[in-house]
């Protein structure tokens, strides 16, 4: 089974779960759920289910393609099912064996582990899930998202693609994993992965990346006056990938990086505030 | 009758079922208590989807008799015995039978009455509205919501099976009625079970690879690591903490013996260990205190007959040890003093400042207790070390197991070639980490562990960090108990008070709260550690109250003066003296300082006792003042027949006020002198004990 195989067939499986395909996002995103399609959706009182792939920018995680295990960008499948299905375990369960794996000669564990995102003002309860020792998926029971106590709770499932694609292979080194029948990781992703590991951590430009990130936070700040909350919030994953990179570059001191993750934490809950209908930041 | 009861939910983190075990059998024993059912056994078991309660219980509450009264006997009867119109209304009113009334004696007089014989309630019905109460109560350290129940909990619920006496019992909690079935394992058997009774359930769940005793699965853990490690001859390295978390973590045991490359042993042993245990929960094996290529795991199956489990750990184990073998070898290219300047940019605290801040005040606090000490030959290698500790926050190692901190920065520094004094004080400075860990074993690394710690509780109690009850953001307390070990331990001799002083000038104004108020703050929290401490050592509470009366000068004195109290507590001397010293208290209670006048003595007794007192005192005070305070109180206790005749020859409270005032200075100065050694006043003695029950505190 390749890493397209794999997608198919979350794809499939989590369609017959009543999930919304939602396509890639196409904003640098730490983690799939900072989009959109998980962001705001868990805030409100509706049902959603989605499921997507979402690469997920981690500019500190570069090794300059030397490393089998760790790349500066790797691909989340992410769902979010609200409210939580009581059968959620289950049916997670149930993924993996639509996957082919036969459950029975493994170990499958749901190992406690807490999620915090301080960026987005979220943080869930739940388990990391481990396969025979290796971390598989990010079980997740959100508590709150922009700063707000989230009813229904939603369940978020974040599959680590490439983990789980290196398990269902049984291969050592990520640059090893098919992609399709024909073309492998390493075809696909190495050169990328030296050059962004090169550009993360030595060449790009911490004037223009400090310039940035000023000009989105401002250009957020207008745009939330005007009550455009979809752009402003595309605005702060802008921040916040920015100051990623910063920070890749070594070039945020102490103080600098509490006050940034605060102004990104600020607009972000302002946003959520309102998307609910409360009105301003108190 | 037996009580069964289950409650079924998502995976709960061990620390959650350790605490809710406990909770569940308090609260058990306390509903059944107060509704007067009686608990012949009562014991609780877990998995990490179960919370199981079994005992075995009355059938009900006993059947009870009580005599009601009405209206007094001579108003309820007429004279020729019928009833009254209050009589009846009485009768009426209590829904009895008139033929029942009979007369009632009591203190007051004779009434009107009859017994009522209540029937005791049945356990199932009492059952049924405690089992929601108790499990409705239960606190966690974290809870949770979960898709659109208003409930917290650990971990969303799934089920609850609760039956007393084989019938299910009526009750209902998060919306699931009690009945009398489970699931099995999660994988192997997760079909449904039925269970009416605690034997059956235990052994249907056991076919359904669900162990419930934690006891068992623990033995079964301990006897497979046995059978594996048996053919290579090794044994595995203690972990209990990881034991005791395994155990919870799974249904239905299987120990995992995997290998890895031996190529990987060159890397230290405590990061092999570290990266075995952290992610993996993987023990270690050695053969003679060193490390074999080998690890256990305990995995969540019935078995492993294709070997999967087994090599799929053995592969994530094997990219984990790249990564650790890479970051050591890349910590390396840098030396710790390099690091080390990469420290201004990682924040300590936000308003104590950064690692180069606390590096910077810890080679000033090093430095002094180095010269109080007398250890100026560490001098150098400790100020040094102090300079160096922080810096493997900065290693990638560290940044990826933080567990290695402190530990990390001694085996960089050894790598390095830095002297042992250095990189042996980096290595320990972290130690002990709680009560039950070891000391560091060099002097430098002993200072520095001090240093260390007191600088975090000067600054924490400085900024206003709150400790309470089950808060401790910054470690407080965990550091001062370390504190207290190596002073306790290494029986380092150094004024306390002044150390705090050297401390809160090392800060200078970064403190937001005023130094008196913080020095206060700091003595108040020692001695409420101290007193935890010397009373989990096993002392007495009033002992320990007695020693520490006096004040901390010295940490090592108030257990010098606990230890004391106790080596005299079964004296023959020891009551008759506490009494005497309470006397004396009692006397002096609120009365201002007075002087002693030595021509103001009148009778022998007076003269005698005051010479005895300076005799006393010369001998007692040099040994007090080395700490030395059993001694000095085998001296003191020589007042004790002088002061009884005092007492029985001498008025104290003289019609001469000149002469009343120089008594009382005279026992003014033998209690002043005796605060030196102890507060006797506060030792409980046997007479008060049975006199006030709740004396003493």
């Amino acid at each position: 089974m390749s890493v397209q195989d794999l997608i198919l067939g979350l794809h499939r499986f989590w369609a017959g779960q009543g999930c919304y395909l939602a396509q890639t996002y196409d904003v640098e995103v730490g983690a799939g759920t900072m989009t959109p399609d998980t962001f705001f959706r868990v805030l409100d009182k509706r049902p959603w289910r989605v499921g997507y792939v979402q690469p997920s920018r981690r500019p500190d995680d570069g090794r300059y393609g030397e490393n089998p295990n760790r790349v500066q960008k790797h691909f989340q499948y992410q769902v979010i099912m609200k409210p939580s299905p009581d059968a959620i375990q289950d049916i997670y369960v149930r993924s993996l064996r639509s996957l082919g794996v036969v459950l029975e000669d493994h170990d499958l564990r749901f190992d406690e582990d807490n999620w915090e995102s301080p960026t987005i003002g979220a943080w869930g309860v739940g388990w990391q899930v481990m396969l025979d020792g290796l971390e598989i998926t990010q079980f997740t029971y959100f508590q709150q998202c922009g700063g707000i106590e989230l009813a229904p709770v939603p369940v978020e499932i974040t599959y680590g693609l490439e983990r789980l694609e290196m398990f269902l292979e049984q291969k050592d080194d990520i640059y090893d994993l098919d992609w399709s029948a024909d073309v492998t990781y390493r075809d696909l992703r190495l050169r990328e992965e030296k050059e962004f590991s090169e550009y993360n951590f030595q060449a790009a430009s911490v004037t223009a990346l400090k310039q940035a990130f000023n000009a989105c936070q401002k250009e957020a700040g207008r745009l939330i006056a005007k009550d455009l909350l979809l752009p402003a919030y595309d605005m702060c994953l802008k921040c916040s990938h920015n100051f990623n990179l910063l920070d890749s570059r070594g070039a945020i001191s102490v103080t600098e990086r509490v006050k940034m993750i605060s102004q990104i934490r600020a607009l972000v809950n302002d946003i959520a505030r309102r998307y609910t209908g409360g009105k301003d930041g108190t | 009758m037996e009580f069964l009861l289950e409650l079924l939910t998502e995976e709960l983190p061990a620390s959650h079922i350790r605490s809710a075990r406990e909770q569940l059998e308090s609260g058990f024993r306390r509903e059944l208590d107060e509704a007067r059912i009686e608990v012949r056994s009562l014991r609780t078991l877990a998995t990490p989807r179960r919370l199981i309660v079994t005992g075995d219980l009355a059938e009900g509450q006993e059947d009870r008799e009580e005599i009601v009264t009405g209206p007094p006997l001579a108003i309820a009867k007429a004279p020729d015995g019928s009833l009254t119109p209050a009589g009846k209304g009485f009768a009426r009113s209590q829904g009895v039978d008139e033929s029942l009334l009979g007369p009632v004696r009591t203190p007051k007089g004779e009434y009107l009455g009859f017994t009522r014989r209540a029937k005791g309630t049945p356990t199932a019905e009492i059952l049924a509205a405690a089992v929601p109460r108790v499990l409705g109560s239960l606190a966690f350290p974290k809870l949770m919501r979960w898709a659109e129940s208003p409930l917290r909990f650990s971990r969303p619920i799934h089920g609850l099976l609760c039956v007393f006496g084989g019938a299910p019992v009526a009750a209902s909690f998060a919306g699931f009625q009690a009945g009398d079935e489970t699931v099995g394992h999660r994988i192997a058997a997760p079909g449904r079970i039925k269970a009416a009774d605690f034997a059956s359930y235990r052994q249907a769940l056991a076919q359904s690879s669900v162990i419930i005793d934690p006891e068992e699965r623990r033995r079964m853990i301990l006897d497979q690591i046995e059978a594996a490690l048996a053919p290579v001859k090794a044994r595995v390295y203690p972990d209990p903490g990881l034991l005791d978390d395994l155990t919870l973590n799974v249904e239905c045991p299987l120990v995992i013996f995997g290998a890895f490359p031996e190529s990987f042993l060159s890397l230290p042993l405590e990061v092999l260990s570290t990266a075995m245990r952290e992610g993996q929960k993987l023990f270690s094996v050695v053969r003679d205190k060193k490390q074999l290529p080998y690890f256990l795991g305990v995995a969540d199956a019935p078995a492993d007959a294709k070997g999967l489990i087994r090599r799929g750990n053995e592969r994530v184990l094997r990219a984990r040890l790249e990564d650790a073998r890479f970051f050591w070898d890349q910590d390396r290219k840098v030396p710790l003093a390099d690091r080390a300047e990469g420290l201004e940019s990682v924040l300590f605290q936000e308003k104590l400042g950064t690692y180069e801040d606390k590096t910077q005040r810890l080679k000033k606090i090093v430095g002094y207790l180095c010269d109080r000490l007398g250890a100026a030959g560490e001098r150098e290698a400790a100020v040094e070390a102090a300079s160096l500790c922080k810096a493997d926050l900065l290693t990638e190692m560290v940044k990826e197991f933080s567990g290695l901190q402190g530990r990390m920065g001694g085996l960089y520094a050894k790598a390095e070639g830095l002297p042992p004094a250095v990189h042996q004080a980096i290595y320990e400075h972290y130690q002990p980490v709680g009560l039950d860990d070891a000391s560091p074993s060099t002097t430098a690394g002993a200072l520095l562990s001090i240093a260390d710690k007191m600088d975090s509780i000067v600054g924490g109690i400085g900024v206003g960090l709150q400790v309470s009850g089950s808060s401790d953001p910054f470690g407080l307390r965990r550091n001062a108990h370390g504190v207290c070990k190596v002073v306790l331990d290494r029986k380092l001799r150094f004024s306390f008070p002044l150390f705090l002083d050297r401390i809160l000038a090392v800060y200078g104004d970064r403190l937001t709260l005023a130094r008196p108020e913080v020095k206060a703050a700091c003595l108040d929290f020692f001695a409420g550690r101290l007193r935890f401490i010397l009373e989990k050592k096993g002392w007495r509470y009033d002992l320990v109250n007695a020693a520490l009366g006096p004040g901390i000068d010295q940490i090592l004195d108030v257990q010098a003066r606990v230890e004391a109290l106790d080596a005299l507590k079964s004296s023959p001397q020891f009551e008759p003296f506490i009494l005497m010293v309470k006397r004396i208290n009692n006397i002096l209670k609120g009365l201002p300082a007075a002087k002693v006048n030595a021509d103001l003595f009148v009778e022998k007794e007076e003269r005698e006792l005051a010479s005895t007192l300076s005799i006393v005192g010369s001998n007692a005070q040099p040994m007090i003042a080395r700490g030395d305070f059993a001694r000095a109180q085998g001296i003191i206790f020589k007042l004790q027949p002088v002061l009884n005749t005092f007492f029985e020859k001498v008025l104290v409270m003289a019609e001469d006020k000149k002469i009343r005032q120089n008594r009382l200075g005279l026992l003014q100065s033998i209690s002043k002198m005796l605060l030196g050694i102890a507060d006797y006043s506060q030792v409980v003695v046997e007479g008060e004990r049975t006199a006030k029950p709740k004396g003493g505190r």
